[in-house]
Order: structure tokens, then sequence, then C-alpha cells
């Protein structure tokens, strides 16, 4: 394996997972406020969806995406006409990412907003500040630690993905294959040395990703 | 800003001068060969080749992946493939050829030693991979199969069959001529005579609507340099 075959291998996964966490935190930020602050009926239900693609098994998540993306599925016509592939492609890998990482993006930002004094909020509410700027430059802020810790879950989570990734985008080198997939495919073709070397890098990423968060919860910790 | 941020990630795209072609993994060193020789006639372009297991890149195919060729090591896969119009053209463009092989130290001089207590596992894809079925076959046409069904262990792949036996999680397996080629190592083979030889051919597809490029790629894989580059590698020609 070439040097440049393993920085595109890394590359593009360390940018799905930058992209898929950064598409998946305003609707973890979103969804963890609403379970927290607002009643409303099947709410239960909802915390239980959240929580769903943490429970299947990767590999269904990756068939339900490829049926809802493919061209064969419910959809299928909508991308047609759009003229649009997204199954086994980067979006696909990222769509996977995005998936799996969203659970432990929510579960942590609704940790983080339950934790947040709601006096503060009412505080300001009745000082006459709207409730999107309390959310905005109240709640957020309060809650960053928990938010930034969830965003660190989902990337981390989502550089790692396999089943999902697998299935939906298939292991297509340049264009799909990720750290986890490169690893499988040199591991079924014999080239064990190969899928060391990305081990390493994995473990290099996994290791800096973790210790650049651990740095900044550190410094935020009260 | 955000979206600054996420238009600077965006991962690849494609783009015209490259093509992706899929093909059954045990032409993984020839294929190689021909795409390099073939982006040497084609300044600027790049051919990105996607090796696999011959029922998996169909299934892939199948549910649009944008493969634009497609090689299989059966030509049933490129059969089913057109029945759902997914492809124009198709072209058979070489043949191979099946040897049992077992870790060094086992002794192999007729089929029935598979049945010896001490080769345990016998590495083999399920039959809907193309050497899975081959195999599988052949192994019948002995009287084997049934008796060995409780030792296979299941694999990826072609490659990754014998890949199985060199790292010695099996002990013996059937794979194509050309990989134990490919790959040199100690081990103790059982060459199968050409009577018992199942019909190994590869078939090239082309992608309905497949670009330019694509097109001429399809044509590269049957001219006098991919032959000679199947040749090489131990495959015969048509």
């Amino acid at each position: 394996m070439s040097e440049g075959e393993l920085f595109a291998i890394a590359g593009l996964t360390l940018r799905v997972g930058a992209l898929a966490t950064l598409g998946v935190m305003p609707f973890a930020i979103g969804v963890a406020w609403c379970l927290v602050r607002l009643e409303f009926p099947g709410k239960t239900l909802v915390r239980a969806l959240v929580g769903l693609p943490m429970v299947l098994p990767p590999v269904a998540v990756g068939l339900a995406l490829l049926w809802l993306l493919g061209r064969r599925g419910p959809l299928g016509a909508i991308w047609e006409t759009l003229g649009v592939d997204l199954a086994f492609s980067a979006w696909a890998v990222g769509l996977a990412a995005a998936l799996v990482g969203f659970p432990l993006a929510a579960r942590a930002c609704e940790q983080a907003f339950a934790a947040v004094d709601r006096r503060y909020e009412t505080v300001a509410q009745t000082l006459g500040v709207t409730p999107f700027a309390t959310f905005w430059r109240i709640s957020l802020p309060l809650a960053r630690r928990g938010v930034l810790y969830g965003a660190l879950l989902c990337f981390t989570r989502g550089i790692g993905e396999f089943g999902a990734t697998a299935v939906v985008a298939g292991i297509i080198p340049g264009r799909t294959e990720t750290l986890s997939l490169g690893i499988w495919s040199r591991v079924q073709l014999g080239e064990d040395g190969s899928a060391l070397a990305l081990c390493a890098v994995s473990f290099a990423i996994g290791l800096a990703t973790m210790w650049i968060g651990e740095r900044w919860l550190a410094r935020e910790t009260p | 800003m955000l979206a600054l941020a996420a238009t600077a990630i965006v991962p690849w795209s494609a783009s015209a001068d490259e093509l992706l072609a899929g093909a059954a993994v045990s032409l993984r060193k020839p294929l190689a060969a021909i795409a390099l020789d073939f982006e040497a006639r084609h300044p600027g372009t790049r051919v990105r080749l996607s090796f696999g297991a011959s029922s998996t890149l169909a299934a892939q195919a199948r549910a649009g992946a944008p493969l634009e060729v497609f090689v299989s090591a059966d030509p049933q896969l490129v059969d089913d493939l057109e029945r759902q119009r997914w492809g124009e053209a198709r072209r058979d463009i070489a043949r191979n050829a099946l040897v049992v092989v077992a870790a060094s130290g086992f002794e192999l001089e007729r089929p029935e030693d598979l049945l010896a207590a001490e080769l345990r596992r016998l590495a083999l894809p399920v039959r809907a991979v193309p050497v899975g079925g081959y195999a599988r076959q052949w192994l019948a046409q002995h009287g084997l199969l049934e008796r060995l069904e409780d030792r296979i262990v299941q694999t990826e792949h072609a490659r990754a069959t014998l890949a199985a036996v060199d790292a010695g999680h099996a002990d013996a397996a059937i794979v194509y001529v050309t990989d134990v080629r490919a790959t040199p190592a100690a081990r103790t083979t059982l060459a199968i005579p050409q009577a018992e030889q199942p019909a190994i051919l590869y078939t090239a597809a082309l992608r309905a609507g497949a670009g330019e490029l694509a097109r001429a790629f399809f044509s590269a894989l049957s001219d006098e340099n991919a032959r000679a580059h199947f040749a090489d590698a131990g495959f015969e020609t048509p």
C-alpha cells in the first residue's frame, strides 16, 4: 500500500467523520433540548426512537439506508429525477456515520441540558429575553461541556463505523473506503501488513481525538 | 461559517475523467496491470477498481452502485444483471481453473484425502460466490460435498479463501490456480484434471449509458495487451 493511498483513506475517514458530526449536532441539540424542556405525549417513544440506531445491528441500519437511498427503494424515483446517486458514494458513508453517531450525541446533549439550572433560563425570560436568545446565550453555553462531549462521541463512533457503511456504501477504493473498511478488505486479501498500517493510523487518530477531547474537558471542568 | 466549513471538508466527488470498475477479486493482478496501461494510454484519466466477490459486486450494481464496468467470475451474474437491463454489452475475457490447496505438511494425493481427520477446516465462500459454487460442484462430483459440509469455514471471496490457508485459519481450500500463482507460499497442492474442471469464465459487462472512458476500458479488457496480462497471470483467454 502506498503512502498516498494511506493518506487518502485517513483523509476520507476524517472528513466524513467531521461532516457527519457537523450535520448531526444541530439535530442532536434540538431533539435533546425538546426532550428536556418540553412536555408532550409520546415522549418516551421519541426517546426510544432516538436511541434506536444505537441498539440496532449496524448492518440493519445500513440495509435500511440502502433501501431509502437506493434506486430500487421507495424514494428511488426521486433520486433518479434529481440525477443523484447517494448510495455507494461518500455521502452514504457520511449518512451511515451520522445515523449511528446521532444517539450518542443526543444522549450526551440531553444530559447536559438536564443539568442546566432552570432558574437561569426563567430569570432571563422574566427580564424580557426571547426564548431563542435564552437558549443561545444561557442554556447552550451552560451545557457546552456535555454538548461537546456528545460531538466527540459522535465523531469517534462515526469514523469507526463499519457494518452500516459496508452495506450502503460498499468498499470502493478512493470513494467510500474508510479506515475500518480498508482494514477489513486488506485482511480479506491476506495483506496483513497493510491492514496493520491502517490499524496503526486508526489508533493514532483515536488517541489524538480522545486526548484533545480530554484536554478540552479538563479545562472546562468548573 | 458552518456551511463554509462543510464545503471545505466535503468528500471527493466523481469527475468525468475517472471511471469505476468492479471486478472479481481473482482478477486483481492482471486488471491492475491493464488499468495502469490504460491510464498511460489515456493521460489524465484514472481507473478505480473495486475488487470483491462477483456476487457482492453484482448485488451492489443492482442496488445502484456507480460501477460502469463489471467483470464477473460467473457469467450467470451478468445474465441476472442483463435481465434487469443493467448492461448494454458483454464479452467473455478470460478462463480460470481450480486447484485444491492445503497447508504444507498435509498430504494430498487424491480428492478423498480431504476427508482425513486432521484436515479439520476447509475454507470456502458461500455458494453464491463463484468460487464457492465451482468448488462445491467439483466436491459433489466426488461425493465429498455432504461429508465435508460441517468442516467448511466461510470466507468472503476467492482471495480470502487462500489467505485463510496461508494464515493458518484453515487447513485446506479449493481456489483458483491463478491465486496460488499470484501469492507464492509453501503449500501442498492437488491438481484437478482438465476433465473434472468446471467451466470458469470471466465475463465483462458495460453498464447501459456508460461514458466514453468506460467504453474504451471495456474494449481494452479484451485487446492484445489485456490478453498478454491475463496469460502472464495464468489465465486462459478466449
